[in-house]
């Protein structure tokens, strides 16, 4: 049965307190903003649910206590002896049947008090309402306050109780009070229970714990009983009283032969036979104390007659099993302060406790199940022959020569070795191709090549790559022949020397047509149109046109003939200037013969580097359309000044509105010296 | 040690150089050089890149097929060391490097060929059309090849007082 945890009652606080608690409650959980014009419903609801919660905290709480506490009834009568020995039952009880009743008023109130909120017409009256039924709530509990501060005394006590365990072995010492009950508690267990020399030291219950045989024992100190009648004991002796009662353990009972304790041998006699009624179905041994100051043979004859016959009593409880040393069993002595026997009588005590259970689950039927679970075989010889141990020949052949290859291990040479004798680990490389598998054992040193040109050897290795190779030469050598036949059609067609130069002739013509062509496009409505009278740049001469002609053959002198007669001269000569004649065109210069004006009959070499000389820019040729110099000054200007803009940003014309990149690597990236770089 | 081809552009990786990136599905790519990693990273397609081989070689302009690929090709079972084979081995693998690099540039010389051949019937078309360019008709009625016309020049001698050279 598991014990009841005194420890675990939660605290039970006083009236005062508990009012405060749950009031204080109700007022942080509960919604607290009211106004008068909400609709009734809401306002009623409102109070309705205060009254409902501080009703169902009361509640809690004090069932919590009710729950908590113990019922007598329902715990080992040991502890609802001891409770009742300690805190008087009745009182008990009366204290839990108020908390409970208050319990119950409570929840009655809260039901009348909901009610009649139900009815509530306005904001006051309700809040009234409400104020009251609280207000009843906590009158009730006040009532109950001088039980709520018992029921605290009460768990603080309880929870001091030493945890004794009525199932497990134990052993209990009793006696008058100065016998030397404690001071063998603690000798034998780890227990620090007060010594002194008067009496009731012990005032209640201790519990200490030893060990014999790997197993645990309780030892409990009893407070010291006097030979009172039952009626006469006060509470300390009561506790022994009930711990004897009820729990089931070995009895020490304590004898103090030497009267050192304030009393006679005559009276703890006396004791002994008045709570003799007690001690029915324990194992009861009688232990003379302070023999160190009285030997118990140097005992008065009356005080030996008391003790035999105390002995006799004890003997009673021993059980019945015919042991030889019965006497020593029942009747020890000891010395706590010599240490004299002490641990005998520990040992004794234990003994006969266990032997005492034992007894009892043999006796149950329990006992029956685990005997039929194991059972020992012991087989019994069935002739006296003899059969020693057989080992097969064969495994002691195998045997033998395991030994020997060991032995043969040990003469082979190893690798190690032969490091060794050649100078070691860092001198002596091992040849790892020594053990290699090869047809012919010369080529195990062999360096084999791996890479070769930019290829590795290891793919091309094939048995039978010669006779590939030879194929593939074969081949090679027919396609070869093949091939030779086409390149001499392909070849057959091709140019002459002559026929190239047209050729390039012609593309240089053409591309000087299409660049002209450009220009022109280009400057066409900015470029007037000056008719030939006016040509300074002498493009449209004679001798032009007969270069012309004769660089595509013809000849050019009846051509130039034509044009001359009927061309007005005279005037244009001295307008000649004097090196203005062919730059760049062919280095003989084809002199007019015939009519021509033209008295400069010296050959002339022209250099192709020299170039034509213009007229500047701002004299005013008659046919542009210019009045004075002025004029013209200011349009070149203006000319110029429109187009300044656009050529500083590299645009071609007004339309020009390309961007060559979009996202010029410096404003996209890098940080700013100073600033921000947020935006870009 | 083995020479390793390039992933991207297919060149072979010698000792020393290059990257080899393993993927989480064990997949090794080897690179020659940053460029083709790089390009790798940005995830092209050496099948789309002009210079590299697999685009050639998929475009004809390398050669493709032939049975000079065959006695290159990676063998994975090790074969036990023969010398006589080895050395056989050795002195065939030049011979084969040539044949293949005849025939790869007479692949691209029989590609080529063809833009040749475009090309001169080309010029010679330009030439009949637009010699008129550089040669009057009526020269061309009377020397009819298709080349520059003979120019006629007259060459004229300067007049200065005549010192007959004394002999």
């Amino acid at each position: 049965m598991v014990q009841f945890n005194f420890k675990g009652i939660t605290v039970v606080p006083s009236g005062k307190e508990m009012v405060d608690i749950i009031l204080s409650r109700t007022q942080r959980q509960t919604p607290t903003v009211v106004h008068k014009g909400y609709a009734i419903n809401r306002l009623r609801q409102f109070y309705m649910r205060k009254v409902r919660f501080t009703q169902q905290n009361f509640h809690d709480k004090l069932s919590a206590i009710v729950d908590e506490f113990p019922r007598l009834e329902g715990i080992h009568p040991f502890y609802s002896d001891l409770l009742h020995v300690l805190y008087n039952k009745d009182h008990y009880k009366l204290a839990l049947g108020q908390v409970n009743t208050a319990r119950n008023l409570i929840s009655k109130v809260a039901k009348d008090y909901v009610r009649l909120l139900k009815y509530g017409d306005s904001l006051y009256r309700c809040k009234c309402l409400k104020v009251a039924a609280l207000g009843r709530m906590c009158t009730v509990i006040k009532r109950i306050g001088p039980s709520l501060a018992y029921l605290e005394q009460v768990r603080q006590h309880m929870a001091r109780l030493p945890s004794i365990d009525p199932n497990m072995r134990t052993i209990l010492i009793c006696g008058y009070p100065n016998v030397g009950k404690s001071s063998f508690m603690n000798k034998i267990t780890r227990a620090d229970v007060d010594v002194q020399p008067y009496a009731f030291t012990t005032k209640s219950l201790f519990v200490g714990h030893t060990d014999y045989k790997y197993l645990r024992y309780q030892v409990i100190d009893t407070p010291g009983i006097l030979d009172r009648p039952f009626e006469d004991r006060n509470i300390i002796e009561m506790c022994s009283i009930t711990a004897l009662a009820h729990l089931r353990s070995a009895v020490l009972f304590f004898l103090d032969v030497s009267g050192s304790c304030g009393y006679t041998v005559a009276q703890q006699a006396a004791l002994f036979h008045s709570i003799k009624s007690l001690f029915l179905n324990k194992p009861l041994m009688v232990v003379c104390n302070k023999i160190d100051l009285q030997q118990l043979n140097a005992l008065s004859e009356d005080d030996k007659r008391l003790v035999d016959e105390m002995k006799a009593e004890a003997l009673k409880t021993l059980q019945i099993g015919g042991d030889p040393n019965a006497e020593q069993q029942v009747l020890v002595t000891m010395s706590t302060l010599t240490e004299e026997g002490v641990i005998n009588v520990k040992n004794t005590a234990c003994e006969r406790i266990l032997d005492q259970r034992v007894e009892i689950k043999m006796k149950s039927k329990k006992i029956n199940d685990c005997l039929n679970r194991f059972h020992v075989a012991m087989p019994k010889p069935r002739d006296g022959k003899e059969r020693p141990v057989c080992i097969p020949q064969q495994v002691l052949e195998q045997r033998a020569k395991d030994q020997e290859v060991e032995k043969e291990k040990e003469k082979r040479k190893l690798e190690k070795d032969l490091e060794n004798e050649n100078g070691g680990a860092g001198v002596y490389s091992a040849s790892l191709k020594k053990h290699y598998l090869l047809a012919n054992d010369e080529w195990k040193e062999d360096i084999i090549p791996e890479i070769i040109d930019g290829h590795n050897v290891a793919d091309f290795m094939d048995p039978d790559i010669l006779e590939r190779l030879e194929e593939l030469e074969r081949e090679e050598g027919l396609r070869l022949a093949g091939e030779e036949g086409d390149d001499f059609e392909i070849d057959g067609d091709n140019m002459t020397p002559e026929e190239r130069e047209a050729l390039n002739e012609i593309r240089k013509r053409k591309k000087a047509l299409i660049q002209e062509h450009r220009i022109k496009k280009s400057t066409a409505e900015s470029r007037p149109i000056v008719p030939r009278k006016f040509d300074k740049d002498r493009q449209f001469t004679t001798e032009r046109m007969g270069r012309q002609l004769s660089g595509l053959g013809l000849d050019p002198s009846k051509a130039i003939e034509r044009v001359r007669s009927r061309s007005v001269s005279r005037g244009r000569k001295r307008e000649r200037s004097v090196a203005a004649d062919g730059a760049g065109d062919d280095g003989m210069e084809i002199d007019n013969d015939g009519k021509g004006s033209n008295k400069r009959l010296r050959l002339r070499s022209v250099s192709r580097s020299r170039s034509r000389s213009r007229a500047p820019v701002e004299e005013v040729i008659p046919g542009e359309g210019f009045k004075d110099k002025e004029q013209k000054v200011k349009a070149i200007k203006l000319g110029k000044k429109s187009v300044k803009k656009r050529n500083k940003d590299a645009r071609k014309g007004e339309a020009d509105r390309v961007i060559l990149n979009m996202m010029p690597k410096h404003l996209f990236s890098g940080k700013r010296g100073i600033g921000k770089t947020s935006r870009r | 040690m083995r020479l390793e081809k390039c992933w991207f552009c297919s060149s072979t990786i010698y000792p020393g150089h290059g990257i080899q990136f393993v993927r989480n599905d064990a997949k090794i790519f080897r690179f020659c050089r940053s460029k083709c990693h790089k390009n790798f990273k940005m995830k092209r397609n050496p099948r789309k890149v002009k210079w590299t081989k697999a685009y050639r070689r998929l475009h004809g302009k390398d050669m493709t097929q032939d049975s000079t690929f065959e006695f290159e090709r990676k063998r994975n079972r090790p074969q036990r060391y023969d010398r006589i084979n080895t050395e056989k081995v050795l002195q065939a693998i030049p011979k084969i490097s040539k044949v293949k690099a005849t025939r790869q540039k007479d692949h691209i010389t029989k590609r080529l060929s063809v833009g040749r051949v475009n090309r001169r019937t080309e010029d010679r078309r330009e030439l009949e059309q637009s010699i008129s360019l550089v040669k009057a008709p009526s020269v061309l009625k009377e020397d009819a090849t298709l080349t520059l016309p003979k120019q006629k020049v007259t060459v004229s001698y300067a007049q200065t007082e005549n010192t007959p050279m004394e002999e």
